[in-house]
């Protein structure tokens, strides 16, 4: 079975406990793996503020989940976000075509120890204005 | 956020003299990436009633503000970005 390189982003409600949420997280896990998938990695945000009301909630949880997955499994995973009572709206994208795990994981090595000393420099000079870095990247 | 209001009067005054070209934000650097998910880059190019900012406004090119358009719709749609003021939460 082929692999494409997905992204899903999904909000959570905000009463959710830390497990609550993992549970989640855990369960999308298991279904990509299953379908001998292989997971990037999981990205939570913290709780932020809504642009607007989502199910009477001001606020929600959001998660960014990179992997790579078969078609079966993006239908089994939409299926399980659906049936969620905890999870307030889900993105499903996809990334592109092919999903070459190794090229991913070796661009990871390369770019993971340089951004971390940028980051540390950065934050020395200007500690204050920590939403300008955004702004530069 | 760049008030349209704003960009008038300078060009009115300045007219004559000088019209400062604007460049595409996404072309000069390239570094840049449009992306649903960055819904701070994204509200540069919406106006305080939510609405997508045209092109003449921002100086996007045609390419990323086609690209613009679907990320901030995207934005939209899991509540990073809001449709209009109307829905707006105040607190």
């Amino acid at each position: 079975m082929k692999l494409r390189h997905y992204e899903t982003f999904y909000l959570l409600h905000p009463d959710l406990s830390d497990e609550e949420r993992t549970a989640v997280s855990e369960k999308l896990k298991q279904i990509i793996i299953s379908g001998d998938g292989q997971l990037v990695k999981i990205d939570p945000w913290p709780l932020q503020k809504l642009a607007y009301r989502v199910q009477k909630q001001t606020q929600g949880y959001y998660v960014v989940m990179e992997y790579g997955a078969s078609a079966e499994s993006i239908i089994e995973i939409t299926r399980r976000l659906r049936l969620d009572e905890g999870v307030l709206k889900f993105f499903t994208t996809k990334i592109s075509q092919e999903f070459d795990a190794e090229a991913l994981a070796k661009a990871r090595e390369e770019s993971a120890p340089p951004s971390e000393t940028v980051e540390t420099v950065e934050e020395t000079l200007n500690s204050t204005q920590s939403t300008e870095k955004r702004e530069e990247e | 956020m760049q008030n349209p209001r704003d960009i008038k009067d300078n060009r009115n005054r300045r007219r004559r003299i000088y019209i400062r070209r604007k460049v595409c934000r996404f072309c000069a650097d390239k570094s840049l990436t449009i992306d649903y998910k960055d819904h701070r880059t994204l509200r540069h190019f919406i106006t305080e009633r939510g609405k997508i900012l045209p092109r003449r406004i921002t100086g996007t090119c045609a390419k990323h503000q086609r690209r613009l358009t679907t990320a901030i719709k995207q934005a939209r749609i899991m509540a990073l970005l809001p449709f209009t003021s109307g829905h707006i939460l105040k607190d």
